[in-house]
């Protein structure tokens, strides 16, 4: 070390010190490493080297099962065609309305934008139960005669995935309409040709990437698939169920889940690359200048357009809360009454209030644990992105947005075949639910608190430091406060997602904790007009409070984020 | 000289009553350059959107010469205008910007290439053609805009704050280019904008325009030394 000027203070040329929020990103990291990579690495050793570590040996007869068997094969086949078929009529539905809502500005387009969006926050059993209510044997379009399970798997994956079609489409579609159109149109191409040369090319790489993100979607659609699609339609993710939690043949369970983590990962990788294409395309400069409808036919297609989307977002939700109120043909609360009764006959042995009251520990239990992690990681973010090569953002961001691409039944999956063990065993802990919720709703509290935090000047934290606050003062007096609002709906994220998280939870919720959607799936694998109107009353209770819980973040974030 | 184009007290509304353009009557000979100014909100991009067809009038005629447009649809108007951030078309290249006028003309290849060549040329931008537009610079994007408005060979050329997404000292060097090209060209021209060096370095006739008035029009030369009242005098300073 050098002795310094004055030969007795050394001067110190190398300074140890690790920023905290370079430390908060190990919290984050463990979780990760423990909750979602040993799983996925636990999956991996149960297909391909059984009895890993103690006796390896490699067994690949689960091959032979799998590719000798038309059943599986057909399996897969199913999986992709249900997907293709769900996602082309929702792009059928999508398009024209889309083409409406791009063009035209009128009153209440606001709230039909929010309306239409309900749908897809709601938990698919939910969407499940609703679907029963309208097309089912007592349902309110029982006189249509859907009853076929395809046509209600494709009704369903309409119903849940439309409006993330309308919103993507919607939104790069009103993009085009500014001087790009007029560009076009004052170099000489009309109408048709202005669409065919300019809209068309420019709206592609959006259109890709919804109908990508749709087909990932109904490609891993499980609770649909389960309820509604009966025994004869299997996809990959209820075979992996099936085959993990009724035939115990987990080899072949974790060879469908490594499929599955595989076609995911790449059908994520194209939907990327085409909605950075999308967003390239999209003019800066987008002043939206949307006609009203003037024209008698131009109300009637948009009085139209608006009244298909309340039909089909919002009919089945109606059916689904009469149905809950109406027994024998008169209006009651005796399924509410049930659900809070305390009978001896219930098909869980325990009073389904229970239910309720676990999905409301296991979520608020997953917030805790979302909010603390998914914080971490937000600062670690934000702080490599200012102060770290830019390398580190490029390598953690993404590794954290994925529990987002692997499906909830391949973690469930993971995590009770590897964390049923020394040196973690937590099997029959209470923490292991809440831990799986927090990591399904990880991603959602990140891209919630994230952008907030980004958008803070760093001038603002140099100056509370300059005037004497140090790093955790900086994070207590500037950060928390100016992202309260990004931390309100990263909380409400991560509160309802664990309520009516289903794929994960039915590997690891222990039949003495049920959770509302497994009382949901249960009630409706039943016979019996009670279990009928009981899950109807449930799903109702879950579809209000989610619901409830989508329009307060759609109105903590349109507010003006200037506004502190 | 005969007057190429006029306008017939134009006037239009918004939505909530405000008023865009009062009664406006406007006259330009063929091959005038003319130059409206006007601070932000006084109407000259409703003005011009209006000669362009973008917008029609609530009341008023625009005549081009001698017939009434206000009936024919942009595409069909054979106009040029260069839009403020420039509109490129991000998913084709330099090339297919400059070409696509011609191309809805239904040009040949051969005609387009040659016609491309010619503005590339005009414009400083020789070896560009490959180039993807949003790989250019500010200043490369101001050209490719201006070319890809002449290229088709408009009978009227629109310029809506050309410089305006530049900074301050690329403004000052493309000012003198831009009206270097201009001075070439026969065809008559308005240049929008709220800054009156741009004003009187592009038009040989001024008219300085506020809520949706003339309020003063003139040479460069007539608005500095006989202001028509306070507010021209406070605007041109």
């Amino acid at each position: 070390m050098d002795p310094g000027v004055d030969g007795k203070h050394p001067i110190v040329t190398q300074r140890h010190y690790t920023h905290p929020y370079v430390l908060a990103g190990v919290i984050p990291l463990l979780f990760f490493l423990v909750f979602y990579f040993y799983p996925l690495f636990g999956i991996f050793t149960k297909s391909f080297l059984q009895g890993f570590p103690q006796d390896l040996k490699v067994d690949l007869s689960f091959l032979n099962q799998f590719f000798g068997s038309r059943r599986m094969l057909n399996i897969i086949w199913f999986t992709f065609w249900q997907a293709g078929v769900s996602t082309l009529i929702t792009l059928a539905c999508a398009l024209p309305c889309a083409f409406v809502m791009s063009h035209y500005r009128f009153k209440g387009k606001k709230a039909l934008t929010v309306l239409s969006a309900i749908p897809f926050v709601l938990p698919a059993v939910v969407v499940a139960a609703a679907l029963e209510a309208s097309f089912g044997k007592t349902g309110w379009l029982a006189f249509l005669n859907i009853r076929h399970p395809l046509a209600m798997i494709f009704l369903a994956h309409l119903f849940y995935n439309f409006s993330v079609m309308l919103r993507i489409l919607t939104s790069y579609w009103t993009a085009l309409q500014g001087e790009i159109r007029e560009a076009a149109a004052m170099l000489g191409a009309g109408p048709l040709k202005g669409f065919i040369h300019i809209t068309l090319p420019l709206l592609m790489p959006a259109i890709w990437a919804a109908i990508l993100l749709v087909f990932i979607f109904c490609f891993s659609s499980f609770g649909i698939i389960l309820i509604l699609g009966g025994p004869s339609y299997s996809t990959i993710e209820a075979e992996i169920y099936r085959q993990a939690a009724h035939l115990f043949n987990l080899p072949l369970a974790a060879f469908l889940s490594l499929i599955q983590i595989l076609f995911t990962l790449a059908l994520m990788a194209l939907y990327t690359a085409f909605s950075k294409q999308a967003v390239r395309y999209t003019p800066k400069a987008d002043q939206t200048v949307l006609k009203r409808p003037s024209k008698k036919r131009e109300k009637a297609v948009v009085a139209a357009t608006a009244g298909f989307i309340i039909l089909l977002c919002v009919l089945p939700l109606l059916a689904l809360a009469a149905k809950s109120l109406v027994h024998n043909g008169n209006i009651s609360l005796i399924f509410y009454q049930a659900i809070f009764e305390n009978t001896s006959d219930s098909i869980f042995h325990i009073p389904p209030f229970q239910a309720v009251r676990f999905s409301f520990i296991f979520a608020a239990s997953a917030l805790g644990i979302a909010m603390v992690t998914g914080i971490c990681a937000a600062l670690f973010i934000s702080y490599s992105d200012r102060e770290m090569p830019k390398y580190i953002t490029a390598f953690f961001d993404p590794i954290f947005m994925l529990p987002l691409s692997t499906s909830a039944v391949t973690l469930g999956f993971g995590i009770i075949i590897t964390l049923d063990k020394p040196p973690l065993n937590l099997r029959t802990s209470a923490l292991l639910v809440p831990m799986v919720h927090a990591l399904v709703g990880f991603p959602f509290v990140l891209r919630a608190i994230l952008p907030a935090l980004r958008s803070i000047p760093s001038d603002i934290r140099e100056a509370a430091s300059t005037l004497g606050a140090s790093p955790v003062r900086v994070f207590t007096a500037i950060d928390l406060p100016l992202m309260a609002r990004a931390l309100v709906a990263g909380a409400v994220f991560a509160f309802t997602i664990s309520l009516g998280e289903f794929g994960a939870t039915i590997f690891t919720a222990s039949p003495h904790t049920p959770t509302i959607p497994l009382a949901i799936y249960r009630f409706l694998g039943q016979p019996g007009a009670m279990n009928y109107g009981q899950a109807m009353a449930i799903s109702t209770i879950l579809m209000v409070i989610t619901a409830i819980g989508f329009v307060l973040i759609e109105t903590i974030s349109t507010r003006d984020p200037k506004g502190f | 000289m005969e007057n190429e184009l006029v306008l017939k007290q134009i006037s239009k509304k918004g939505e909530n009553g405000e008023i865009y353009l009062d009664r406006l009557d406007l006259s330009l000979p063929k091959g005038s350059k003319l130059s409206v100014l006007g601070p932000s909100g006084s109407g000259k991009t409703t003005l011009l959107r209006m000669i362009a067809g973008l917008e029609t009038p609530d009341i008023g005629d625009i005549l081009f010469r001698g017939k009434s447009i206000v009936h024919i649809p942009p595409h069909k108007r054979k106009f040029g205008m260069m839009f403020q951030e420039y509109a490129l078309f991000p998913h084709l290249n330099v090339f297919h910007n400059i070409a696509f006028g011609l191309k809805m003309k239904g040009a040949s290849n051969a005609e387009q290439t040659d016609a491309v060549q010619k503005m590339l040329a005009l414009t400083g931008l020789e070896g560009f053609e490959n180039r993807r537009v949003d790989e250019l610079s500010g200043g490369e994007r101001q050209r490719v805009a201006l070319a890809r408005t002449l290229a088709p060979g408009p009978l009227l050329l629109m310029l809506d704050e050309p410089l305006s997404a530049l900074d301050r000292v690329l403004r000052k060097r493309l000012l003198t280019q831009l009206t270097d090209i201009l001075s070439q060209l026969q065809i008559t021209t308005i240049f929008v904008t709220h800054d009156h060096e741009e004003a009187f370095a592009a038009g040989s006739h001024i008219i300085l325009m506020d809520k949706g008035r003339i309020v003063q029009q003139g040479s460069p030369k007539d608005l500095i030394d006989n202001p028509a009242n306070d507010w021209v005098k406070e605007f041109m300073a």
